[in-house]
C-alpha cells in the first residue's frame, strides 16, 4: 500500500503538463501527445457521464439519501415521489459515478503511460491500433465488457437494492405514495428483540440445516447411483431409460408438487388403495404428519432433483481417465475400492461447487413444502408449521404482510448463515485444496 | 394542467387559511367557525375531489380501458356490454374497450406510470386496498341511478374515512355468498311425509342442519359409500359462516377495526361444534382439499347428497350432472332437463339455537355466512374520469344487470334486478339485507385471517376422526380456546411486525 502510495506520488511529480490537463479534462492528454481518436473518445465519455449526473445523477443521489420528499396524491393530481424508484435510481447513480471513477483513473494512468511512451523514443499506438488490439491482445475486455454491464445492471443493482431495503421502513402501510424513510439498524433490532421468535426460530434453523444435508447428500448420491447404473455397458436401451428422469425433471416444479400433494390427499389414489382394502385413509400431509411429511418432503425433493444431478454426474463421468481404473483393477482394487478411490475424489473435485449450489437451493427451497403443505399454523410455533423451513417463515412473517423491509433482514441473516457454511464446506473441498488435482 | 391549476386552488385556500389568525380574537374565532360551518355543510354536500373530478362535462373522443372478470369475458357478457355501451355513447365519440390485462394488476405501481385500467371490475377487497392509497377515485355514488336501488350493506364495503371525509370509493354489483347445492332425486321416496314437517314442499335438510345431519347419517348407515352433506371444512370462507351465527365476527367495527378480532366472540364455539358434528358424518376427505375438488363429479355420481360452495359453480355441477345422466343412457336433451331439475341451489339451511344437530324441537337461528361484494370502481390515474363514471353508470343499469345476472348466473346488488331474476339471486339479496352475508373485510389486514383460521378448522374436522384419547375439542370449552388461539395467531401476524 505504502509502496502504491509512493508510486503515485512519484507519477504525480514525473508526469507533464498534458498528462495534467486529463486530470482536467479526460483525454486531454492523449489528444495532445497524438492519440486523438483516444483523447476524444475519453473526452466524450466524460462529456456523456457529467451530461447524465447534470441531468438526473445528482438529482438520484440526492434522492438516495433524502428517500423522496413529496408525498403523491391522486385526487388531487399531485406527482409526487416513488421512494422505491428513487432507491433505485440512487444506486444505479452511484454505479455509474463508480464508473466513472475508474474510467477516470484509467484516463490518468494511459495519458502517464502515453508520455512515457513518447519519452522512449517511441510512438504511441495510433487508435486504429488500439481498436484492432481490442480484437487481438485485449479481446478478453470486448467479451467481458457487456457481461460486466450486465452483471451490474442484473445482478449488482438488485442484491445492493435488496440489501439497503433492509435498512429502511418500506413496507406494511409504508408503500408508494407514502414514501419510505432510513430507519438503520432498527429492522434487526426489531428481529433481535422480539421474543417469541427465538424458540420457533432455531427450532426451523435445525430442521432446515437436516433438511438441507439429507436432501442434498441424498439427491447428490442417487442422481451419482443412476448415472453410474445407466453408465454399465450391460444395461440395454440407455437413452430410453435415461428419458424418465429427464422427464421428471422437465416437468415444472410446481405442478409435480401439487401433483404429489394430491397422490397423498385424503381423496388421492393412495387412500384410495388404502381404505379399498379396508384400512383407515392416513393423513399424510396433515396437521398431525410431523415426520411422515418431512419425509415425503425429502422424497418428493429427490423426485425433483435427482434427474439434474443424474444428467451432471452423467457428463463428468465421461471424462474419467479410464486407464485408471483399467491400473486399479490390475492391481487387484475391486468396485467398491475403484469407486471409493477414483470415482468419487474424481466427482467430488468436478462437483463440489455444484454440490454447494444444491446445499444453498436445498437451504433456501421455497416451494417444497409451500405447496405439499402450506397454510399450517402449527402448536408450539410462531406463525410457522414443522415443515416450514426458514425460507417459508420468512415469507409468513414478512412478505404475506408486505413487511418487505423485515424480509429483507431475515433475508441477509439466511444470507450470512448459508454464505458461511459455504465457504466453510469450499475452503475444506478438494475443489479448492487440490486444484491442480486433475489438470 | 387542470389538476395543478386546482392543486394551486387548494394551496391558496390553505394558506388563506393560516392568514385567518391574523385578524381580532373575536373576528377569528367567528371567521374560523364560519369557515367550519361552510366546511361541514359542504362535505355533507359532497366532498370537494369527488365534484371537482367528476364535474359531469363529458370527455369527448376518448377510449377507456376496462379490466373485467374473466368469466364475463368468457361467456361473452363483456362483449355484449361494451358494445352496447359504445353504441349509446358513439355520439360522444366515447369507446369502451378491453383493458386485456391480467386481473391481479398492480394499480399502485403501474397506475402512476400511466399503465392500468380506467374502469375495474374487482371484489370489495381488493378495490378498497387501492382506495387506502388513492389510487381510484371516490364517487358521487349518492348521485348515481343506482344508489337507492343498492342495500346500504354493499355501500358500506365501498365507503372508505380517509383525513375524516368519508368516501364511495365502488359500486356494488353482484354479491357473492355460499349456497348450498343439493339433489331432489336423492331425497328418500317419502320425504314429502317424513323430511318436510312444516309442510311447505321444501325438504328439512335444506331448512335446517339438524335435518341435514339426521339424513346424513341415515344415508351413510344404509350405504357405507354413500354420505349427506359432504364439505372440505378448512376453508374459511365457507366453515366461518358457522362461527358468525352464534356471535362470531372477523374484525370490529363493522369489520374495520384489526386489533379486534372476533373469530370466538360471542357464542362462535357452537359453531364450531355444528361443524365438528358435520365432520363425524363425512370422511377423513373433509379434512383437506378432497371434497373441494371431487364434489362436482361425486355430487353427480350421487356419492354425496349435498354440499355448499358459490352460486358461480352451478353450471359446473350443471355439466357433471348431464354427463351423469349421459353415461346412464339418456339423450343430452334428457339428461339437461332431468339435471336442471334435480339439482338445487338455495340459501344456506338455519341452525339450531343450541348448536346441538341432535336436539329435537329446536329453535333455529338464520345461517349467516361470509361474502362478498364485486363491483366497478375507476382508477384516480384516468385521464377521462367522467366516461368512466359514464360507463359505470351504463354498466350498472337496471338492463345491463339483469342481463349480467341471467348470462353468468350471479346475484345482483341491485334489489329491481334482483326481483327481475328472482330465485336464488333475490334469496342471497334478502339475505344481504337481512344481514345474514357478513362481507369480506376491506382492509388489507384480511390477508391474515386465513391460515390460522384453516389450520383450526382442520384441526376440528382431524379431531372427528382421532381415537377418543386423543380427542382434543372434547367440549364447548376446548373448542372456545381453540377459537381463542386463532384470534390471538391473527393478531400475532398483523401486529408483531408492525
Amino acid at each position: 500500500m505504502k509502496e502504491k502510495w509512493s508510486r503515485f506520488i512519484l507519477a504525480v511529480r514525473d508526469s507533464s503538463w498534458k498528462v495534467k490537463l486529463s486530470a482536467a479534462v479526460m483525454g486531454g492528454g492523449q489528444f495532445l501527445y497524438g492519440s486523438y481518436g483516444k483523447g476524444i473518445s475519453y473526452f466524450l465519455l466524460e462529456i456523456v457521464i457529467i451530461a447524465y449526473m447534470a441531468l438526473r445523477g445528482v438529482k438520484d443521489i440526492q434522492g438516495f439519501f433524502t428517500l423522496g420528499t413529496q408525498k403523491g396524491d391522486a385526487w388531487l393530481g399531485t406527482v409526487g415521489d416513488n421512494s422505491v424508484i428513487m432507491l433505485l435510481m440512487g444506486i444505479f447513480a452511484w454505479i455509474v459515478l463508480a464508473a466513472f471513477l475508474y474510467l477516470y483513473q484509467l484516463n490518468l494512468k494511459d495519458a502517464y503511460h502515453t508520455q512515457k511512451i513518447i519519452e522512449n523514443g517511441k510512438r504511441p499506438l495510433s487508435f486504429r491500433e488500439e481498436l484492432a488490439q481490442l480484437l487481438d491482445k485485449k479481446f478478453y475486455i470486448t467479451v467481458l465488457i457487456l457481461p460486466v454491464l450486465g452483471v451490474c445492471v442484473f445482478n449488482v443493482l438488485p442484491i445492493v437494492f435488496m440489501i439497503l431495503i433492509a435498512f429502511t421502513n418500506y413496507g406494511g402501510d409504508i408503500v408508494p405514495p407514502e414514501l419510505v424513510d432510513w430507519v438503520g439498524v432498527a429492522n434487526f433490532e426489531k428481529l433481535i428483540a422480539l421474543s417469541q421468535f427465538a424458540p420457533t426460530f432455531f427450532k426451523i434453523l435445525g430442521w432446515n440445516l437436516l433438511w438441507a444435508v439429507v436432501s442434498t447428500v441424498l439427491n447428490y448420491f442417487l442422481g451419482l447411483g443412476l448415472a453410474l447404473l445407466l453408465d454399465k455397458e450391460c444395461v440395454k436401451g440407455k437413452a430410453f431409460w435415461r428419458a424418465f428422469p429427464v422427464l421428471a425433471y422437465a416437468i415444472p416444479g410446481f405442478i409435480t408438487l401439487l401433483a404429489f400433494k394430491f397422490m397423498f390427499s385424503y381423496g388421492g389414489p393412495i387412500n384410495q388403495i388404502i381404505t379399498a382394502g379396508g384400512n383407515t385413509a392416513i393423513g399424510f400431509l396433515d396437521l398431525d404428519a410431523k415426520w411422515m411429511a418431512r419425509g415425503i418432503g425429502v422424497l418428493v425433493n429427490c423426485w425433483i432433483s435427482v434427474p439434474s444431478i443424474m444428467l451432471l454426474a452423467t457428463g463428468h463421468l465421461s471424462n474419467r481417465d479410464m486407464s485408471l481404473y483399467e491400473a486399479a483393477r490390475i492391481d487387484g482394487a475391486g468396485r467398491w475400492k475403484q469407486f471409493q478411490k477414483l470415482t468419487m475424489p474424481f466427482m467430488l473435485f468436478a462437483t463440489t461447487p455444484v454440490l454447494l449450489s444444491q446445499f444453498i437451493g436445498n437451504f433456501n427451497n421455497f416451494g417444497i413444502f409451500y405447496f405439499l403443505r402450506g397454510g399450517l399454523y402449527v402448536d408450539g410455533y410462531f406463525l410457522a408449521s414443522d415443515t416450514d423451513l426458514l425460507i417459508n417463515w420468512l415469507y409468513n412473517l414478512s412478505i404475506d404482510n408486505n413487511y418487505y423491509c423485515i424480509g429483507a433482514a431475515i433475508s441477509l441473516v439466511i444470507f450470512m448463515i448459508t454464505s458461511l457454511i459455504s465457504l466453510i464446506i469450499y475452503v475444506k473441498s478438494p475443489s479448492y485444496r487440490e486444484e491442480d488435482t486433475f489438470q | 394542467m387542470k389538476r395543478k391549476s386546482i392543486a394551486l386552488c387548494m394551496a391558496v385556500c390553505l394558506c388563506a387559511g393560516i392568514f385567518t389568525g391574523c385578524g381580532k380574537d373575536g373576528e377569528s374565532q367567528e371567521t374560523a367557525q364560519k369557515m367550519q360551518n361552510e366546511q361541514d355543510k359542504q362535505e355533507k354536500e359532497q366532498p370537494s375531489v369527488v365534484s371537482t373530478v367528476f364535474n359531469g362535462e363529458l370527455e369527448h373522443d376518448v377510449t377507456i380501458q376496462v379490466l373485467e372478470n374473466d368469466t364475463a369475458v368468457s361467456k361473452g357478457y363483456f362483449a355484449e356490454l361494451i358494445e352496447a355501451f359504445n353504441e349509446e355513447y358513439a355520439q360522444y365519440g366515447i369507446k369502451a374497450v378491453d383493458a386485456n390485462m391480467d386481473q391481479y394488476l398492480d394499480l399502485a405501481n403501474d397506475g402512476p406510470y400511466g399503465y392500468g385500467p380506467d374502469v375495474l371490475y374487482q371484489a370489495n377487497d381488493i378495490i378498497m386496498q387501492y382506495a387506502e392509497g388513492k389510487h381510484i377515485y371516490p364517487l358521487p355514488a349518492e348521485k348515481m341511478e343506482c344508489f337507492e336501488q343498492i342495500p346500504e350493506a354493499a355501500w358500506a364495503a365501498y365507503r372508505i374515512d380517509l383525513e375524516g371525509t368519508a368516501y364511495t370509493c365502488g359500486v356494488p354489483v353482484n354479491v357473492q355468498a355460499p349456497m348450498l347445492y343439493y339433489r331432489k332425486d336423492l331425497l328418500p321416496q317419502d320425504w314429502e311425509n317424513v323430511w318436510d314437517e312444516n309442510g311447505n314442499k321444501i325438504p328439512d335438510m335444506a331448512e335446517n342442519w339438524n335435518a341435514m345431519y339426521a339424513y346424513s347419517v341415515s344415508r351413510h348407515a344404509e350405504n357405507s359409500s354413500q354420505y349427506g352433506y359432504m364439505k372440505s371444512l378448512f376453508d374459511v370462507y365457507f366453515s366461518s359462516g358457522f362461527l358468525f351465527t352464534y356471535g362470531g365476527y372477523i374484525f370490529g367495527n363493522n369489520n374495520t377495526e384489526p386489533a379486534d378480532i372476533g373469530f370466538s366472540a360471542g357464542e362462535a364455539e357452537k359453531g364450531a361444534w355444528v361443524l365438528s358434528q358435520l365432520a363425524s358424518t363425512m370422511n377423513e376427505e373433509c379434512i383437506d382439499d378432497s371434497i373441494t375438488t371431487n364434489a362436482y363429479s361425486k355430487l353427480a355420481d350421487g356419492t354425496y347428497f349435498a354440499t355448499i360452495t358459490t352460486p358461480d359453480m352451478y353450471s359446473t355441477f350443471l355439466e357433471e350432472m348431464i354427463l351423469a345422466y349421459e353415461e346412464e343412457g339418456l339423450s343430452k336433451e334428457e339428461a339437461r332437463a332431468k339435471a336442471e331439475e334435480n339439482l338445487v341451489m338455495t340459501t344456506l339451511p338455519a341452525l339450531p339455537e343450541s348448536g346441538d344437530l341432535t336436539e329435537e324441537g329446536a329453535s333455529f337461528l338464520a345461517a349467516k355466512s361470509m361474502g362478498g361484494i364485486n363491483g366497478y370502481a375507476v382508477s384516480a390515474y384516468t385521464k377521462h374520469p367522467n366516461a368512466c363514471l359514464a360507463f359505470v353508470e351504463f354498466a350498472t343499469s337496471y338492463e345491463m344487470m339483469v342481463r349480467r345476472s341471467e348470462l353468468l348466473g350471479v346475484a345482483p346488488a341491485r334489489n329491481d334486478a334482483a326481483d327481475a331474476v328472482g330465485g336464488t339471486s333475490q334469496l342471497l339479496y334478502n339475505n344481504l339485507e337481512a344481514g345474514n352475508i357478513v362481507l369480506m373485510p376491506s382492509i388489507k389486514e384480511v390477508s391474515q385471517i386465513w391460515t390460522p383460521g384453516e389450520t383450526f378448522f382442520i384441526d376440528l374436522a382431524k379431531d372427528a376422526f382421532r381415537p377418543e384419547e386423543e380427542k382434543k375439542y372434547t367440549d364447548l370449552d376446548a373448542m372456545k380456546k381453540g377459537l381463542e388461539g386463532v384470534d390471538q395467531q391473527i393478531y400475532d401476524a398483523i401486529f408483531t411486525l408492525k
